[in-house]
């Protein structure tokens, strides 16, 4: 039996535009469970990465409750998120959003010092996660400007993952990515998870959503269905046919 | 043009928060410099202009003698003279005299007039301002119009040492004579109240010469040879003086001091503005170095681009400098006033072309040299490499603050981060900080000596200041000093006697007498060198000194009743009040020359002593050998008042100004900052840093530019003010400033300076609390 981590009821969300009030969310009930890869696909314009910043605090829902373990973040103010932000989630964007002005190190420990108040161990922490995404000391002294988007997308991960999050929110990791890059990202991704990381991905590329144990397929602002691909298996040609089928079943 | 204009259009509807700034501050330095150059041009030749309309005098001479011999010595005198073109000689009355002005009094030397000889004179007319139906009293200088002293009221006019009580009927002008700050200050009286002053014998009766000059620039010599000639001829007579040089002046004093402090507000507000300005441009290229980009590769030149910018700042400027000279026309009926009540000069506001149009050819011309010389670099973006989003504007040298290394807390680190890194919004900060300190000091130093305590004040302008002072007869010269010493009211008593000498190859000078220098109160008005201490040293106006080339060690001659004496120069003096034209000898030194027939000794009483009840008793007691008796304290007081409620007024705006300009700047600034980091907000709100924390680092990352420049700034300008303000005084005779710095209002008002600029960082930055981690939401 998985833990629960988040759970929505009658999430759902609104915005005006152009003076009409457009449904991106209509009543989402959700569970996500710790330890688990959970892939959110749909069309685009679906409301995948709306959900997945509804999930994550990053914004708040129009309706429903969003709990994480037995606390409920819908209600909190835009500080109180934060600060559950800090302690709980990680996050990768498609845009990868390094701060410009600082180096890689300091762009990681501008996020490790709000929560690991012990700077050795933080370090020690973030020199281990630099090595583990295969980034060299002399690469975490450069800017982001300085480097590539791979090397990039893995300090952003780095960067998520400084804090010890109970869930990892990434946002179209690969989207600005070229393949190979993009494969270095997902397979440190799947690394991680197989490490006892839980994460929620946001994408729309099949390659992406194999890596991902659990797939929800977004539609309209609903959850119109979703497939379990059991535990990660590099080059399994039945979970891409497995995944194939529910995606066209989904209308893909 | 019509692609430029539109460019400009957009950028403007961009930007409507700092033009809305920049327009403020634009307006306020278009107001100021247009207020400037009203006040120095106009306003200061309005005095030529009621010279020329009164047919005024450029040489007055007031002597002491009515008879048929002194008159026709005077004819011929003035008849001979090569410079004289018209004169005038009238009957009058002259005695030093005084009444009340201004809570305090008014003492000067008075010239009464009979009304209608006097509005008959051919030179040096006098206008009626206000007149009345009253028959019988007294017309005084429109300048004493005040609630107290109005048409049908009473005034105590202190003529000697006697006290006359007269109906005011009216209030006139003349340009010459209408102010205690013209050396003699005419007044008239109604026919039967003439006669009734003439046959009391209150005032001796004298001859008023007024004389109209070919060059009134030869005012001066002209003065100094008719009063030598005058004494040559009667060495006994007394005579007071004046002429166009010092009058223009001295009547202009407070124009002066305004029209000092007031270039220099609109200079720093026109540089601060200009900085903000560039500031903008340099900002609006690195946030928007991928649309000129985009421009550029559309087919936009980089000339159509810095066109759009030319455009946009320069309609900032004319329309703002437009409303600002608009604003300055409704300021200065308030300046006038102000102005009035110490030139005593009625002015007439009127559109002044040349200032207008002037101050529109600055602020645009500048305004557009700015934007060019900032804009420039537009022409050398390269399509391609701008479309790649700024490689060139990010500075990868230096990991300002490295976290990994760094034991600063985490929000103060990231600060300082984005401090070093915006080199641009610290040079904006130090110049106004700097600005502002300067403001701050200069406000404290007229504070502390005028407003609080205007002693600093009245020592560097008037010179010696006691409670009193009275002048006797030297023969009862030395019965009255005993009696005062033996008065446990009298702390100090020392003779300070002014006697008009003349520098032999020179001018007039006015000197001061005094028995021992280490007496007097004022020790500061020898700056340089010392007091005279023997009977051959004198002390000189260092303005005076400076202008005919005289060292301390050299000699001059100096003569006096028709004797001329050499002495040697110990050190230099400054007031204002001759315009820096006086010199301290010792009384024997004096005696060189000749002996006093009247003294006046200062005196300091006890503080419970009521001076005019002191005089009263004096004059019971010395009967006619008391000439006359000041009550210095109250003349002060009423003389100073006009300065301080101007100096109050100016402190007032000076700082209402300060923080005006602080927060369009930081306003300014902020949401440059909030603009150009929006994304950098949104990310470490992601990350988890709350509004707080990110406010806090904004406001953090201001505060060493603010806190250093602030210091540095007070640090400085508390060096340099006591210069700065001798420079501005220059013109009336003072050479150096001792006025006290007051540290401890400087250090708390750096403190609020500071402080202020936190909170007000803090209070524009409220605005990140709208930047959400949402704004990073890819795709949808």
């Amino acid at each position: 039996m998985k833990n629960i981590l988040l759970k929505t009821s009658q999430l759902s969300k609104s915005f005006s535009s152009g003076g009409r009030l457009q449904h991106v969310l209509k009543n989402i009930d959700l569970e996500l469970y710790e330890g688990d890869f959970t892939v959110i696909m749909g069309a685009s314009g679906a409301g995948k990465s709306t959900l997945l910043y509804a999930l994550s605090g990053m914004d708040t829902p129009s309706l429903g409750t969003i709990a994480f373990k037995d606390q409920i973040i819908s209600t909190l103010n835009q500080d109180q998120l934060a600060i559950f932000r800090r302690h709980h989630c990680g996050f990768v964007f498609q845009q990868i959003y390094l701060i410009d002005g600082m180096s890689l190190m300091d762009n990681v420990l501008s996020a490790g010092l709000l929560v690991i108040k012990d700077k050795k161990i933080l370090l020690d922490r973030a020199r281990n996660l630099f090595t583990a995404v295969d980034l060299s000391e002399e690469t975490w002294k450069k800017f982001p400007a300085q480097i590539s988007g791979g090397e990039a997308q893995r300090a952003g991960m780095v960067r998520a993952l400084i804090n010890h999050p109970e869930i990892l929110f990434a946002d179209e990791p690969t989207g600005a990515l070229n393949f190979k890059t993009g494969l270095d990202v997902l397979n440190t991704l799947t690394d991680f998870n197989e490490h006892g990381q839980s994460i929620v991905m946001v994408t729309h590329d099949m390659r992406s959503a194999r890596r991902g144990n659990r797939i929800l397929y977004l539609k309209d602002g609903i959850i119109l269905g979703e497939c379990n691909l059991g535990k990660y298996i590099p080059q399994d040609p039945a979970r891409h046919n497995t995944l194939s089928a529910f995606l066209s079943e989904m209308g893909w | 043009m019509r692609k430029s204009f539109l460019l400009a259009r957009s950028n403007l509807r961009k930007s409507k928060g700092q033009t809305a700034a920049i327009f403020v501050l634009m307006l306020l330095a278009a107001s100021m410099l247009n207020l400037w150059l009203m006040l120095s041009t106009d306003y200061k030749q309005n005095f030529d202009r009621y010279h020329d309309k009164l047919h005024a005098e450029h040489v007055t001479l007031s002597v002491d003698r009515h008879d048929t011999e002194m008159q026709n010595f005077l004819i011929r005198t003035l008849e001979k003279k090569k410079q004289t073109t018209e004169f005038s000689l009238t009957d009058s009355m002259h005695m030093v005299g005084s009444f009340a002005f201004h809570g305090g009094e008014i003492s000067t030397e008075l010239i009464f007039l009979e009304k209608q000889a006097a509005l008959s004179r051919s030179v040096g007319k006098i206008e009626l301002i206000k007149d009345s139906n009253i028959q019988s009293g007294i017309y005084l200088p429109i300048l004493y119009q005040s609630e107290k002293n109005a048409i049908g009221k009473t005034i105590q006019v202190s003529v000697g040492s006697h006290k006359i009580e007269y109906t005011i009927c009216g209030f006139f002008n003349s340009i010459m004579a209408g102010s205690h700050n013209c050396s003699l200050c005419e007044v008239l009286l109604t026919e039967d109240k003439y006669r009734e002053l003439e046959q009391s014998g209150y005032a001796p009766a004298s001859t008023l010469c007024s004389i109209r000059l070919k060059e009134k620039s030869k005012s001066q010599s002209y003065e100094t040879q008719l009063k030598n000639m005058v004494s040559s001829y009667d060495p006994s007579v007394r005579t007071i003086s004046n002429s166009y040089t010092l009058v223009s002046q001295s009547r202009y004093i407070s124009q002066m001091i305004c029209s000092g402090i007031i270039s220099a507000m609109a200079f720093f507000i026109l540089l601060i503005a200009l900085i903000v300005v560039a500031s903008n441009i340099l900002n609006y290229i690195q946030e928007n170095m991928k649309n000129l980009g985009t421009l550029k590769a559309v087919g936009y030149t980089g000339s159509q681009l810095i066109h759009a910018l030319l455009l946009q700042f320069l309609g900032i400027s004319l329309a703002a400098s437009l409303l600002g000279e608009s604003i300055s026309y409704g300021m200065f009926p308030f300046l006038n006033t102000m102005m009035i009540s110490q030139t005593g000069i009625p002015y007439r506001i009127h559109f002044l072309p040349f200032p207008f149009f002037f101050t529109l050819l600055v602020s645009s011309g500048v305004t557009a040299l700015v934007v060019w010389l900032s804009s420039r670099r537009i022409k050398k973006v390269e399509p391609i490499v701008a479309l790649r989003q700024g490689l060139l504007t990010h500075n990868f040298k230096k990991n300002w603050i490295s976290l990994e290394t760094t034991g600063i807390p985490l929000d103060l680190a990231l600060a300082l981060k984005t401090t070093f890194s915006a080199m641009k919004q610290n040079i904006t900060v130090c110049i106004t900080m700097l600005v502002l300190s300067l403001i701050v000091v200069f406000s404290g130093l007229m504070t502390e000596n005028v407003i609080v305590d205007m002693t600093p004040f009245s020592n560097l302008i008037v010179g010696e200041t006691a409670d009193s002072c009275i002048n006797i007869q030297t023969d009862l010269e030395k019965a009255f000093l005993q009696k005062m010493q033996s008065d446990p009211r009298v702390e100090k008593i020392y003779l300070y006697h002014s006697v008009s000498v003349r520098h032999v190859n020179g001018v007039e000078l006015v000197a001061t007498i005094c028995d021992d220098f280490a007496k007097v109160n004022n020790q500061d008005v020898v700056f340089e060198g010392r007091f005279p201490k023997f009977d051959n040293e004198i002390a000189i106006a260092a303005k005076y000194a400076k202008e005919h080339d005289l060292n301390i060690g050299d000699e001059i001659t100096i003569a006096a009743n028709g004797m001329e004496a050499a002495y040697l120069i110990s050190g230099y003096t400054q007031t204002s009040n001759q315009l820096g034209k006086d010199c301290l000898l010792t009384r024997a030194g004096y005696m060189r020359l000749g002996k006093l027939s009247n003294a006046s000794y200062y005196l300091n009483l006890s503080d419970q002593t009521d001076i005019d009840i002191f005089h009263e008793e004096i004059k019971e007691h010395f009967q006619k050998a008391v000439n006359t008796t000041i009550n210095v304290a109250s003349i002060l007081e009423g003389s100073a008042s006009v300065y301080v409620s101007l100096m109050m007024m100016i402190v007032i705006t000076v700082l209402v100004l300060s923080v005006i300009i602080i927060a369009f700047v930081l306003y300014l600034l902020v949401r440059t900052m909030l603009r150009n980091k929006k994304q950098d907000y949104g990310i470490l709100k992601a990350l988890g840093f709350t509004t707080k924390q990110l406010i806090l680092q904004t406001a953090f990352s201001f505060l060493p530019a603010v806190i250093l420049s602030t210091i540095v700034g007070s640090a400085v300008c508390s060096l340099i003010i006591n210069p700065l303000t001798a420079f501005f005084l220059n013109s009336i005779g003072i050479v150096k400033c001792t006025f006290r710095v007051p540290a401890d209002y400087i250090i708390l008002a750096s403190i609020i300076l500071i402080l202020s600029a936190f909170l007000l960082i803090c209070l524009f930055a409220w605005k990140i609390r709208k930047i959400t981690p949402r704004s990073l939401l890819a795709g949808e």
